[in-house]
């Protein structure tokens, strides 16, 4: 195993048997703010789209 | 750590997106829309069959046969199967599974009012979606190459509740009374608080304690989607909130025609108790409906009030972020200016700003509610005929009510409705069935021409069906049978206290304080 592998197994976390190293169990985001930021931006892409071609 | 798995089952699932989007496209699958009376969602099938299949076909190759290292790549696309899953899985209970409960729910005939058994009991895409993912998670279990992705399925419902905003405006909001915000105001904050104080004494959790506060103050499934992030809900918390709303809406949607019968409630006095006490819409609906079929009024005050919730929804999300810091944190020197701005979900805000912009016109007339609204500058091609001014002209005399009379008379003076009022009387007079069949089509002609929906916020309905019917049928796929057992009753007993006190509260204040009449 590398050292980055190993370093990172360190963080792994394991919740009903699925394991990820970021995030959490509910999200794949670091942040909630993280997330909400991208929410916002996606919620913008669609209004922009619909805006634009409806 | 690397995520993504050489499996064709991406692969897979976007041939079967692309297969549904060529049939419903080339008319193959009409038989089986039509049997199901789904041709609403025949377009949708069409293009997210097309942009799904693709996605999926494209990232499917790349899982199946691409080299995968660990890094931001297969971190992020790795997700791709587990959201076309989720899609798959909500999206064939959307287009085929929930039409089918509800042609079966048709086939026994109303229930409720003009209420069939699937309204009642909320047994639509979004609830059946839930089920769904609970039954997957706890049977076959979420496939190991798709448990990355639906850890997106709170990106989606957060995206769902920024567009939601779209579908109000301020000057829809600024005709309601002042009586229904005031008593609104009182019940939900009160609601609030009492799930708070409950759940502590009940020895609750602070995320369910927090979710459910939100799920029985405001309403239904919007709020609680909401609320959850602020106080860190987890799935379970979730559902157990939008369980124990449904739940508690069944009771209700049969007791309340009954109390007010007793009680000899007035239209505006049901309605009012109705929106005030019942926190699912389509519930709210339903019992206004059944305590009076022949009419609208009870149906409008209701709604008026259920409307009036959403204005209190970025009050008690704030309110609970600074609750749960607070609790969490055990902290008694919490600066409540920092506490906003740090832990301040920035989602809401979004909320928020969508409903600014809706307000202001860009996406419909500012007065649309839903995107509905009424604007009787129509063309002449659209007006009553001669022919059917004469028909509606005969039958004035069936008419007894004053307001329908006047209303009636307008309409066949100026060969159109004349107002929202008018509007709202004449689909009352349509609902009573006082006229003939041929004079309530011409009532239903002329509501029609005047009432309009605006394309671009029945798209962003659209958009926020799909992330919600997304977010939560991932959602459902991470409720295990333990984290139920874990969770136990007490929650529905906290929820079924306040909702009881709500309710008998509510029905006090209305009889005491409000007498208006229709």
């Amino acid at each position: 195993m590398s050292e980055k592998e190993d370093k990172q197994d360190i963080d792994v976390q394991e919740v009903d048997g699925f394991r990820f190293h970021r995030g959490s169990a509910l999200s794949i985001f670091e942040s909630d703010r993280r997330e909400d930021i991208v929410a916002l931006i996606l919620a913008l892409l669609i209004a922009l789209g619909i805006y634009l071609l409806v | 750590m690397v995520y993504t798995h050489k499996h064709p089952a991406l692969f897979i699932m976007g041939l079967i997106f692309l297969a549904i989007g060529i049939l419903a496209g080339s008319g193959a699958l009409d038989g089986v829309i039509q049997s199901l009376h789904a041709q609403k969602y025949q377009g949708e099938m069409v293009w997210l069959g097309y942009i799904l299949g693709i996605i999926g076909i494209l990232v499917g190759i790349w899982h199946w046969w691409g080299s995968h290292e660990e890094g931001d790549l297969d971190y992020y696309l790795s997700t791709v199967a587990g959201a076309i899953f989720i899609m798959l899985v909500a999206m064939i209970i959307r287009w085929f599974a929930a039409p089918a409960v509800a042609v079966w729910s048709k086939s026994l005939g109303p229930v409720m009012g003009a209420k069939y058994l699937h309204q009642v009991l909320g047994l639509n895409y979004v609830v059946l979606g839930i089920l769904a993912g609970i039954l997957i998670v706890n049977t076959i279990g979420v496939p190991k190459w798709a448990q990355n992705g639906v850890r997106l399925s709170r990106l989606g419902l957060k995206t769902g509740v920024i567009l939601l905003g779209t579908l109000y405006s301020l000057a829809e909001l600024q005709q309601l009374g002042k009586l229904s915000v005031v008593l609104i105001g009182v019940f939900v904050l009160g609601s609030v608080g009492l799930v708070l104080l409950f759940g502590r004494m009940r020895g609750l959790p602070n995320n369910m304690t927090g979710v459910l506060s939100a799920g029985m103050g405001v309403c239904g499934v919007s709020a609680t989607v909401a609320a959850a992030p602020v106080v860190k809900a987890r799935a379970i918390d979730i559902a157990y909130t939008i369980g124990t709303i449904l739940l508690w809406g069944v009771g209700c949607m049969f007791l309340f025609p009954i109390i007010g019968n007793m009680l000899d409630l007035g239209h505006v006095q049901f309605g009012a108790w109705a929106g005030t006490g019942i926190l699912n819409s389509a519930q709210v609906a339903g019992a206004a409906l059944a305590y009076q079929p022949d009419g609208i009024e009870t149906l409008k005050v209701a709604e008026i009030f259920n409307i009036t919730r959403v204005l209190f929804l970025p009050i008690i999300v704030l309110w609970l972020a600074i609750w749960f810091v607070k609790r969490e944190e055990s902290a008694e020197s919490v600066n409540i200016g920092q506490v906003v701005i740090q832990k301040f979900p920035l989602f809401v805000l979004g909320f928020i700003l969508m409903f600014a912009l809706s307000s202001t016109g860009v996406f419909a007339p500012a007065q649309h509610y839903k995107g509905k609204y009424f604007d009787n500058n129509i063309p002449e091609s659209k007006l009553l005929t001669p022919e059917e001014v004469a028909l509606l002209k005969s039958e004035m005399g069936k008419v007894q009510r004053e307001d329908r009379k006047a209303a009636l008379a307008r309409l066949i003076e100026n060969r159109k409705i004349m107002s929202r009022e008018d509007d709202a009387v004449i689909r009352g007079l349509n609902n009573a069935k006082v006229l003939s069949k041929e004079a309530n089509k011409l009532l239903k002609k002329a509501h029609k021409a005047v009432r309009h929906t605006a394309k671009k916020i029945k798209k962003f309905r659209q958009w926020i069906t799909l992330l919600f019917a997304f977010g939560l049928t991932g959602l459902g796929m991470q409720i295990t049978l333990a984290s139920i057992k874990q969770a136990g009753g007490q929650p529905l007993v906290v929820g079924g206290i306040v909702g009881t006190l709500k309710a008998v509260l509510s029905l006090i204040v209305i009889v005491i304080f409000v007498h208006e009449t229709i």
